[in-house]
C-alpha cells in the first residue's frame, strides 16, 4: 500500500468485521509558534487570520481524481476539504488530536442504534452549495450511491458496499428508480436526516462517514466521469478552472457557511495547483518561494533534504513528521519451521533494526525504529518493546539463539524472503536482514518480485507462499483511518486472509486476536476500545508474525510565506484546510 | 508535385494504420504471451483493492472482454466515425478523430493531446531556429577555419553538447539562471497569445538547453559537409571564375552541404513535435513529452496510441516537407 499515493489497502473482498471508531487520542496542541525545526508537528506555525494572496501548490504527479467519489489519494483527501464537506471529518488541529472525528455537515457524530446496525446523522440546516442551493440528505445518499458505480468511478474505496445491507446495488447510473435513489440500505426520512443500515455492527462507522464519498453531490449536477472537472463545492473554495493533468484553480465560495465550519478557513483569495511538476523543481520552488506547498506531502527529495538539513535558515522551516506508514517484514506462521512461534521470535530478536532504518534512508528520511504494529500517530497506540528493538537495535543474538534452541533449530534453518525487486529500499532491507539473520544460522534466500503483482500473484497468495517457502516477506502498511482497526485488521485478523491479494501475509488466525477484534467492534466506549487495539498489538507481537521495521517519516518543507501551518496527524502532511498567506512584505 | 503529395499522404494513412496496429499488439499481445488475462489488465484501472465485481465492470466497460480484433476495429472506427462513451448519467459523443477514452481518467484522448501541442510546438520550433542558425553557422565557420583555435574550441563544445544529457544541462541551467541568479525565475508555460514576451522569456532556458544538444550535432554535420563540398572541383571553378568568396561559400558550398542537414532536420523536428520528453520533464512543460510519460506510467493504451500516432504523423509530414524542400535547395531533383 502506498500512502504517498493512496490511503490504505484496507478493504478488499474480505468480510468486514466489527470495530469501534475512536475519537480523541493524543494530547492537546502546544502553544502556537512562529518557526523552528519540527515546530509544525505539535503546534500551529504563524497563526493568523490575515486574508488575501494566492497559495501555490506543486504536485509531481496528478490526482487520481478531483471527484470526491472517485479518489483514494491521501493528498487529494486533504485537498478535498477545501471544496467538500463530508458528514463528519477530522479535527483541524496539530498533534494526535487531529485524529479526532468531529461533525462536519452533520450536527453530531453518528447516533448508533442499540443493536449497532443503524447509524443516523442529522444535517446542519441551510448548508449551501456554491450555486446557493441547499444541501439535502438525499444528496448525501446520492453521493454514497456513486461509490457503487465502479465502472464509472473506479478509484474510491469500497467500504459502503462492504458494510451496508445491499452490496449488489448497481450504482445510480443503472438505478431503475426514477429519482436514482434506489439504495435501500440508506434512507432519508427527511431532507436533513440520513440513516445507514449495516449488515453487521461496525462501530468504526464514523470513520467511514468521514470518507470523501459522503460529500454531497446534487443528482442534477452529476456528470459521472466528467464531474471531476467541476465538483459542486460545499467548502470555503470552489473550482474556477481545471486543465486536466496540468492545473486547477480554486477561488472563494461565497456560499460557504463559515459559522458551521470550525475546521476550515477562507483566508487566501485563491489556490493554484500546478500538476506534473518535476519533483526536484518543486523542492527548489519551495525553497526559493516560487511555490508554497508540495501537494503530495511525502517530503522533499534527497538533494533538497541535504540542503535543508545543512542550512539552519532552511532547517527552521522543516518538519520531520511521521508519514503514517509502517515498513515491516511479515513472518509467515504456516511455513516451516516458522510455524513454531519460537523460530519466529528468533527472527524478531536477530533482525538488525538499525540496518532496517538505514535501508529506508536513516532516521530523518526513513523513520524511527519500530517495536509495535500500531504507529505512534494512531489512536490506541501504546509503546512497548517485546524484542529489544529499541534497546538493542542491532539485534539480540543471544536471545535469538535461545529461541532457536526452544524451537528445535539450534543450528538455525533456511527460508526464503520476498521483496519488491523494483523498490531499492526493500532490496536493501532484504540484503541487510539476510546478513543479520545469518549471525544466528538462519539462511535466507532473497526472492524479488514485481511490485505490481506482489500481492495479487506472489506474497499475497498463501498457496504460492507455502509452495515456495516464503517464510519472510517485506512490505508496508498505512491505514485508511487512524485507529487499531484501520491498522491491524487487514494485517492480522483471521477473516482477512484471502486466496489472492492477501494482506495478512503472516497468516495469523489466532482465536485470541480474532475475539479481540470482535470485542472491539462491539465496544462503544472509545477508551475501552483503544485499550483493545493495544491488546491486539501486544498479542500480534507476541505471536511474532510481523517484524516492525520503521515508523516511516518524511521531511516536509514549510513555506515561510504561509500562515496556520501544521502537520495533520491523520493526513500525515500539512493540513490544507486552514492555510493562509502572509501579507506581502511582512 | 500535387500527385506526389497526394501519393505520400495516402502512404501516410497506411503507415499510421501499421503503427497503430503494432502499438496495439505490443500493448495487448506481449502481456498476453506473458500470461496476463483481461481481468488482470482491467484490475490496473480500478483503483485500490477492487472487488472482483468492480474489476469485471471495468473489464466490460473498457471492452477487454472482447476479442482483440473487435477492440482494434472499434478504435479505428472511432478515428473515422467518432464514438459514444458511457460517462455515467449520459452517453458522451466523441467526434472524429476519436482516439478513444483514457483508461485512467475517462476523458477523450484527442482534446488532451491537442491541448499539449502548443507547448511542444513552441518548444520545438523555438529550439529548432536556435540550433539551426547556431549549428550551421558554427559548422561553416569551423570548416572555413579548419584547425584553428576557433575550430577546435567549437568542436570541443559541440562534443560536450552531444555528450551531456538534457536532464543534466537543463538542471544546471535551472539551478543557475532560475534559482541562484533568478534571471528567469518561476518558469511556467504561458501561451503566446496571452503574453508573447512572457512566452519567450519562460522558454529561453528550455530552448537553449534543447538547442545546445542539437546545435552541437548540426555544427559537426555542417562542418563535415562543408569540408567535403569546399574541396569539390566546382568550388574551385567558381573561385576561378572570380566569384566573390561569400557567394562561393553561401551559394555553392553551403547550399550543397545543406541537403543532408535538411534531411535530418525534418526527422528531428518531426520527432520533437511528438514530444521533447526529457526537456519537458526537466522544465515541467506540459507538452506531448510529459503527456507520454504519464501515459506510459499509467499503462494507458488510448493515450499511448494517440501520442505514438501523432508523433508518426509529424515525422511523416516533416519528411514530406523536406522532400519538397529538396527541390528548392537542389535543382538536380526538381521534377
Amino acid at each position: 500500500m502506498k500512502r504517498h499515493k493512496t490511503f490504505g489497502l484496507a478493504a478488499s473482498a474480505a468480510a468486514v468485521a466489527l470495530g469501534l471508531g475512536a475519537c480523541g487520542g493524543g494530547g492537546e496542541a502546544a502553544a502556537p509558534t512562529t518557526a523552528g525545526y519540527n515546530a509544525g508537528i505539535d503546534a500551529v506555525v504563524r497563526p493568523s487570520d490575515a486574508t488575501g494572496g494566492t497559495i501555490v501548490f506543486n504536485n509531481s504527479s496528478v490526482p487520481d481524481s478531483t471527484d470526491p467519489g472517485n479518489t483514494y489519494y491521501a493528498n487529494m483527501w486533504n485537498v478535498l476539504r477545501l471544496y467538500g464537506r463530508s458528514l463528519v471529518t477530522y479535527k483541524s488541529v496539530p498533534g494526535n488530536a487531529g485524529n479526532q472525528i468531529v461533525p462536519d455537515l452533520a450536527t453530531s457524530l453518528g447516533q448508533v442504534s442499540n443493536n449497532g446496525l443503524t447509524w443516523t446523522y442529522h444535517l446542519k440546516p441551510n448548508i449551501k452549495y456554491e450555486d446557493g442551493s441547499t444541501v439535502t440528505s438525499q444528496d448525501v445518499k446520492y453521493a454514497v450511491e456513486r461509490s457503487y458505480a465502479k465502472d464509472v468511478l473506479p478509484n474510491g474505496p469500497g467500504y459502503f458496499s462492504l458494510l451496508l445491507t445491499d452490496p449488489k446495488y448497481p450504482g445510480p447510473y443503472k438505478d431503475k428508480a426514477p429519482d436514482k435513489l434506489g439504495l435501500k440500505s440508506v434512507t432519508t426520512p427527511n431532507s436533513t436526516t440520513i440513516v445507514f443500515h449495516l449488515a453487521r455492527p461496525f462501530s468504526d462507522f464514523d470513520y467511514v462517514a468521514a470518507l470523501p464519498q459522503t460529500i454531497p453531490v446534487p443528482p442534477d449536477k452529476d456528470r459521472g466521469a466528467n464531474y471531476q472537472l467541476h465538483p459542486m463545492s460545499t467548502g470555503p473554495y470552489k473550482f474556477q478552472s481545471y486543465q486536466l493533468d496540468k492545473q486547477f484553480t480554486l477561488v472563494k465560495n461565497p456560499n460557504w457557511s463559515a459559522a458551521t465550519d470550525p475546521n476550515r478557513k477562507q483566508l487566501a483569495n485563491k489556490f493554484v495547483f500546478n500538476l506534473n511538476v518535476n519533483a526536484d523543481t518543486i523542492d527548489n520552488n519551495l525553497i526559493h518561494n516560487f511555490a508554497d506547498v508540495d501537494m503530495a506531502g511525502t517530503g522533499v527529495q534527497a538533494a533538497a533534504r541535504a540542503d535543508i538539513l545543512s542550512s539552519p535558515s532552511l532547517k527552521k522551516n522543516a518538519d520531520n513528521a511521521f508519514s503514517g506508514f509502517l515498513w515491516l517484514t511479515y513472518i509467515n506462521s504456516k511455513v516451516k519451521p516458522l510455524d513454531n512461534v519460537h523460530c519466529r521470535r528468533a527472527v524478531e530478536y536477530a533482525a538488525d533494526k538499525v540496518a532496517y532504518q538505514t535501508a529506508y534512508g536513516g532516521p530523518v528520511a526513513g523513520g524511527a525504529i519500530a517495536s509495535t504494529v500500531l504507529t505512534p500517530n494512531l489512536v490506541g497506540f501504546q509503546k512497548f518493546d517485546l524484542y529489544s528493538a529499541t534497546t538493542k537495535p542491532h539485534g539480540d543474538v543471544t536471545k535469538a539463539k535461545q529461541e532457536l534452541t526452544v524451537c528445535g533449530q539450534s543450528n538455525g534453518f533456511s527460508t526464503n524472503m520476498a521483496f519488491r525487486s523494483d523498490r531499492p529500499k526493500e532490496k536493501a532491507t532484504a540484503t541487510a536482514q539476510q546478513q543479520a539473520l545469518s549471525r544466528v544460522g538462519i539462511k535466507v534466500t532473497l526472492q524479488g518480485y514485481p511490485s505490481g503483482k506482489y500481492y495479487t500473484n506472489f506474497a499475497g497468495v498463501p498457496n504460492y507462499v507455502h509452495q515456495h517457502d516464503l517464510g519472510l516477506a517485506i512490505g508496508g502498511w498505512a491505514p485508511d483511518w487512524p485507529d487499531g482497526y484501520g491498522m491491524l485488521y487487514y494485517l492480522t485478523a483471521g477473516p482477512a486472509i484471502q486466496a489472492a491479494g492477501n494482506t495478512n501475509i503472516g497468516e495469523l488466525d489466532s482465536p485470541v486476536v480474532n475475539n479481540l477484534f470482535t470485542k472491539a467492534m462491539a465496544t462503544t466506549d472509545i477508551s475501552a476500545r483503544n485499550q483493545i487495539w493495544s491488546q491486539i498489538d501486544r498479542e500480534v507481537m507476541s505471536q511474532a508474525v510481523i517484524l516492525p521495521g520503521v515508523y516511516a517519516k518524511s521531511l516536509l518543507y514549510r513555506s515561510p510565506r504561509l500562515t496556520n501551518v501544521f502537520v495533520h496527524s491523520y493526513y500525515a502532511m500539512y493540513n490544507y484546510s486552514i492555510l493562509g498567506k502572509k501579507a506581502t512584505g511582512s | 508535385m500535387i500527385a506526389f503529395i497526394v501519393r505520400r499522404l495516402i502512404v501516410t494513412v497506411f503507415l499510421l494504420l501499421v503503427v497503430s496496429l503494432i502499438t496495439f499488439a505490443i500493448f495487448f499481445l506481449i502481456p498476453l504471451l506473458a500470461g496476463q488475462n483481461s481481468y488482470e489488465l482491467a484490475s490496473q484501472y480500478v483503483g485500490r483493492n477492487p472487488s472482483p465485481a468492480a474489476v469485471h465492470a471495468i473489464e466490460r466497460k473498457l471492452g477487454f472482454d472482447q476479442p482483440l480484433t473487435v477492440q482494434y476495429g472499434r478504435f479505428v472506427r472511432g478515428i473515422v466515425m467518432g464514438a459514444h462513451y458511457d460517462a455515467g448519467p449520459d452517453k458522451t459523443y466523441c467526434p472524429p478523430p476519436c482516439f478513444g477514452y483514457s483508461f485512467r481518467n475517462q476523458q477523450p484522448v484527442w482534446p488532451m493531446l491537442m491541448s499539449n501541442v502548443p507547448v511542444t510546438a513552441s518548444l520545438a520550433f523555438g529550439a529548432a531556429v536556435l540550433w539551426l542558425v547556431a549549428g550551421t553557422a558554427i559548422g561553416v565557420l569551423s570548416a572555413l577555419r579548419r584547425g584553428t583555435v576557433f575550430d577546435r574550441a567549437a568542436m570541443g563544445v559541440a562534443l560536450a553538447g552531444v555528450s551531456l544529457p538534457i536532464f543534466f544541462t537543463g538542471l544546471i541551467a535551472l539551478q543557475l539562471f532560475s534559482y541562484r541568479w533568478p534571471i528567469f525565475p518561476d518558469l511556467k508555460f504561458v501561451p503566446f497569445t496571452e503574453n508573447p514576451l512572457l512566452w519567450a522569456r519562460n522558454l529561453v532556458l528550455p530552448w537553449t538547453t534543447l538547442a545546445f544538444l542539437y546545435a552541437a550535432l548540426y555544427a559537426r554535420l555542417t562542418r563535415a559537409g562543408m569540408l567535403e563540398t569546399m574541396g569539390e572541383d566546382y568550388i574551385r571553378t567558381a573561385r576561378a571564375k572570380g566569384l566573390p568568396e561569400r557567394k562561393v561559400i553561401v551559394k555553392h558550398g553551403l547550399r550543397a552541404a545543406l541537403t543532408p542537414i535538411v534531411t535530418i532536420f525534418g526527422m528531428d523536428l518531426g520527432l520533437l513535435l511528438g514530444g521533447a520528453v526529457l526537456t519537458e520533464f526537466t522544465f515541467s512543460l506540459h507538452g506531448l513529452g510529459l503527456f507520454t510519460i504519464l501515459a506510459i506510467q499509467n499503462n494507458d493504451l488510448p493515450e499511448i496510441l494517440g501520442v505514438v500516432m501523432l508523433t508518426a504523423f509529424f515525422v511523416v509530414i516533416a519528411n514530406l516537407i523536406v522532400d519538397i524542400l529538396y527541390a528548392v535547395i537542389d535543382p538536380r531533383v526538381r521534377p
